[in-house]
């Protein structure tokens, strides 16, 4: 090798070895990166809260965590504004909570609902929430079985926060792992990207930009059930492409597996009004949170089937395969870009759309 | 979208990949740098130089307004930010440029009341909509941009808007130029000029580079295919001996640039003596105040700016990057004391500066095959 | 963190949109869309505009008009 390439095999080394160090949390303060699902958020978890109180259940770091042959699962909902075109904060609490129970490959069974209400809230908002959390959990086969309420004075919360519980008894036919991926696998995704996130921004008015873009928000149980179905045990894993948007998703599981991915970009699935109101705003929609869209990994031999499987599902047509698991660069994620050049992505840095969810 | 969609087709890239390796002298070493943000986000974006032989390389120059702002002056709009009652309206990518202690996202967690604007009309309308509160907003950008700040305050002027005022931090393409091509140790055989500043100057600011300096510049678009048929031109100049400004652009960039937005500069706008650049040290006649005319809207007569002079830390290399003489890989404090979450001069701090590009997106190198 | 960290500099960037003329308001502005997104924009420097034309947008400001 000549000198430069050594010097830069010797950076890059570098680099990888001060990236796998284990997260050390040194803020002095909470920002909204924290918030993001991206770096910032990571480095909470790993630096600050596994060490206090992480057992073998939580350091899986999966959406549910398993306990006997039970998933568990809990989520906070903060959106602003609370509704949004294509849904409002209880439909996404609801299919929210149901949805991280499915990935883990859980049949959901049950919600907790609790809610912080602001003084000053209208009854109207209220009872708009309460039938769309009834409506949505209805549609998802759960049941709502308890629930708590808080009221905080005006101004401490925007309207209302929604926190749930989710609780699910893991499928027979699943045997999902974050550490299973093998190289060979195909990459799947449920269907376009980038619809929620985008929604939001634009419903918050804080720009004068409208587009015709609406929340992905539903239930993704029958779109796994369909997956297991299919695929069964060559299914490895499954991630719900929510915070920090499918980019985020890929990253975690390439280094929960210490694997590497290459995506190829022509075969993501974006909408133009997508594509057009972020290109206008300067974010990549790989990165922009969803909340009815899933990443599946499959062994090679039942992708075919799983894809078609997918598809069949409600809101999931436009499913696709974009991408392979590969063995080296163990932990990064690769862009085959339309133009037939390659980038990185890496994990989320910012917090470019704050308070999506 | 149909103005983008035939500019990004890889069939054609290819066949354009074809015609530069057939173009290139073998054993000889080409550096361009292309001076444009914009053109590193395509560069990355779409991986256009993968398409390169391995002797093409391209180097990022100092492209991004934002980022080459001094910690002083960031420190001087957290300070305006904090004035009780003073909403602070900036661009979402000002809220992250680390002044000396902090980034106005970090005075926003500490209650500054900080919001992101996607264009200065936002600002100004945020000031008709809060009469009782001080609106500030942080102008940034190259001669792109300052029309738009431009044309907001001549509005704000005429309707006699009185909360609303603007900390301007603009700065022109052509001195910070000028003053990477003055280094003796510069290394660059031509250069890609920016696209959209163009579009408002013109192609003509640009003959100084050909006719005192003797290297090819050319003016290019933003998709890929813009930007490989822009590095073909500038390796036919070189190996024809040419030497002059070209418009691959020319469907956007007329050759004397936007009169209309030149005198709305010239109305609201004077050049400052001198403006410093992180990274970059002073350089003259570079920055934009508001002119006497528009003196009533500026920021820095309306509040007291402390003014402190932030120096750029010891360990900082940015300069010889910019320049070409040094790889990002081969700056000191590259991947380990700067990185993009703690990042210490301008090419880390920009998401289009040599090195965060390289970081984010580039550093799996195009030698090494994915297996 | 980068200035833009994932998301890239509109500013820095030098982005500019091309975007169609829906409607001319008073005042300079007009109404304007790309793929659907609308938003307003101040079109001082390319007037005078008229529906369908294509103009270059960059942070609310139309520097260009397109073929």
């Amino acid at each position: 090798m000549s000198e430069t390439t050594t010097r830069e095999s010797e950076a890059l080394a570098l680099i990888e070895r001060v990236r796998s160090r284990p997260a050390k949390f040194k803020d002095a303060q909470i920002t909204m990166a924290h918030g993001a699902g991206g770096k910032a958020t990571q480095t909470l978890v790993a630096g600050l809260f596994l060490p206090a109180f992480g057992g073998a259940a939580l350091r899986e770091l999966g959406d549910a965590g398993v306990v006997d042959d039970l998933a568990l699962t809990t989520d906070s909902f903060v959106v602003k504004p609370i509704r949004f075109p294509g849904g409002s904060i209880g439909e996404l609490a609801v299919n929210g909570t149901v949805n991280d129970l499915a990935v883990a490959g859980a049949r959901p069974l049950a919600l907790t609902l609790s809610f912080v209400l602001e003084e000053g809230l209208s009854a109207e908002d209220l009872r708009a929430e309460v039938e769309a959390i009834a409506a949505a959990a209805s549609a998802a086969g759960v049941e709502i079985v308890a629930g708590d309420t808080k009221v905080v004075e005006r101004g401490r919360c925007d309207s209302m926060y929604v926190t749930t519980t989710g609780l699910g008894r893991l499928d027979p036919r699943a045997s999902l792992s974050t550490g299973s991926l093998k190289p060979g696998d195909k990459i799947l995704v449920s269907g376009p990207i980038g619809e929620h996130g985008t929604a939001v921004m634009l419903a918050r008015g804080e720009f004068e930009l409208e587009a015709p873009v609406e929340s992905d928000t539903r239930s993704l149980w029958p779109a796994v059930d369909a997956l297991l179905d299919a695929a069964g045990p060559s299914l490895r894993c499954l991630r719900d492409a929510t915070r920090g948007g499918v980019a985020s998703a890929l990253n975690e599981l390439a280094q929960a597996s210490a694997v590497a991915m290459v995506v190829r970009e022509a075969a993501v699935p974006v909408r133009p009004p997508v594509a057009g109101a972020c290109e206008i705003l300067g974010i990549d929609p790989m990165y922009v949170a969803n909340e009815g869209v899933l990443v599946a990994f499959v062994a090679p031999e039942a992708a075919d089937d799983a894809l078609a499987a997918l598809a069949s599902a409600p809101g999931c047509e436009a499913a696709a395969e974009i991408g392979e698991v590969k063995t080296d660069p163990p932990g990064m994620v690769l862009v085959e870009t339309a133009f037939g050049g390659r980038r990185v992505m890496d994990l989320l840095v910012g917090d470019p759309l704050p308070r999506i969810c | 979208m149909r103005y983008v969609d035939e500019y990004r087709d890889a069939a054609l890239g290819r066949v354009l990949a074809g015609e530069i390796v057939a173009t290139v002298e073998a054993g000889r070493e080409y550096k361009i740098m292309e001076v444009c943000g914009g053109h590193t986000h395509t560069i990355y974006k779409y991986g256009v130089d993968d398409l390169l032989p391995a002797n093409v390389e391209l180097v990022h120059g100092p492209g991004c307004p934002v980022c080459v702002i001094p910690m002083g002056r960031v420190d001087d709009a957290i300070a305006v930010a904090h004035v009780p009652g003073v909403i602070f309206t900036c661009f979402g990518d000002m809220m992250r440029v680390p002044g000396g202690s902090g980034t106005l996202l970090d005075a926003k967690a500490r209650g500054a009341d900080v919001r992101m604007v996607y264009s200065p009309l936002d600002a100004l309308r945020i000031a008709r909509e809060n009469p009782d509160r001080e609106v500030v907003f942080f102008a940034v950008g190259f001669e792109t941009t300052a029309p738009s700040t431009a044309l907001t305050l001549k509005r704000a002027k005429a309707e006699g808007t009185p909360n609303f005022s603007c900390f301007s931090n603009h700065v022109t393409i052509v001195p910070p130029l000028r003053a990477l091509l003055e280094s003796p140790d510069l290394r660059l055989d031509g250069f890609i000029g920016p696209g959209h500043v163009s579009t408002v100057v013109g192609a003509r600011p640009f003959e100084f580079i050909p006719a005192d300096y003797g290297k090819p510049v050319v003016i290019s678009g933003f998709e890929p295919l813009d930007l490989l048929q822009s590095v073909y031109m500038v390796l036919r100049q070189l190996v024809e001996g040419r030497c002059e400004v070209e418009n691959q652009y020319a469907r956007v960039v007329p050759a004397d640039g936007n009169p209309a937005a030149l005198a709305v500069l010239e109305e609201v706008f004077e050049l400052r003596p001198h403006f410093e650049w992180r990274g970059l040290g002073f350089i003259s006649h570079s920055g934009l105040k508001l002119s006497e005319a528009y003196a009533e809207l500026d920021a820095e007569l309306r509040f007291e700016i402390p003014g402190v002079r932030v120096a750029d830390p010891k360990a900082c290399q940015c300069g010889e990057v910019l320049k070409g003489v040094i790889k990002p890989w081969e700056c000191k404090v590259f991947g380990t004391a700067c990185t993009p979450e703690r990042p210490i001069g301008t090419c880390m701090v920009s998401s289009e500066g040599a090195c965060a590009a390289y970081y984010n997106y580039g550093r799996f190198a195009r030698e090494r095959e994915v297996v | 963190m980068s200035c833009a960290g994932d998301t890239h500099c509109i500013t820095c960037s030098d982005e500019g949109v091309p975007m169609r003329v829906l409607e001319v308001q008073p005042d300079g502005i007009a109404r304007c869309e790309a793929d659907g997104t609308e938003s307003d924009v101040m079109v001082d420097l390319v007037a005078p505009v008229a529906r369908g034309d294509n103009v270059l947008v960059h942070a609310g400001v139309a520097l260009a008009r397109l073929a």
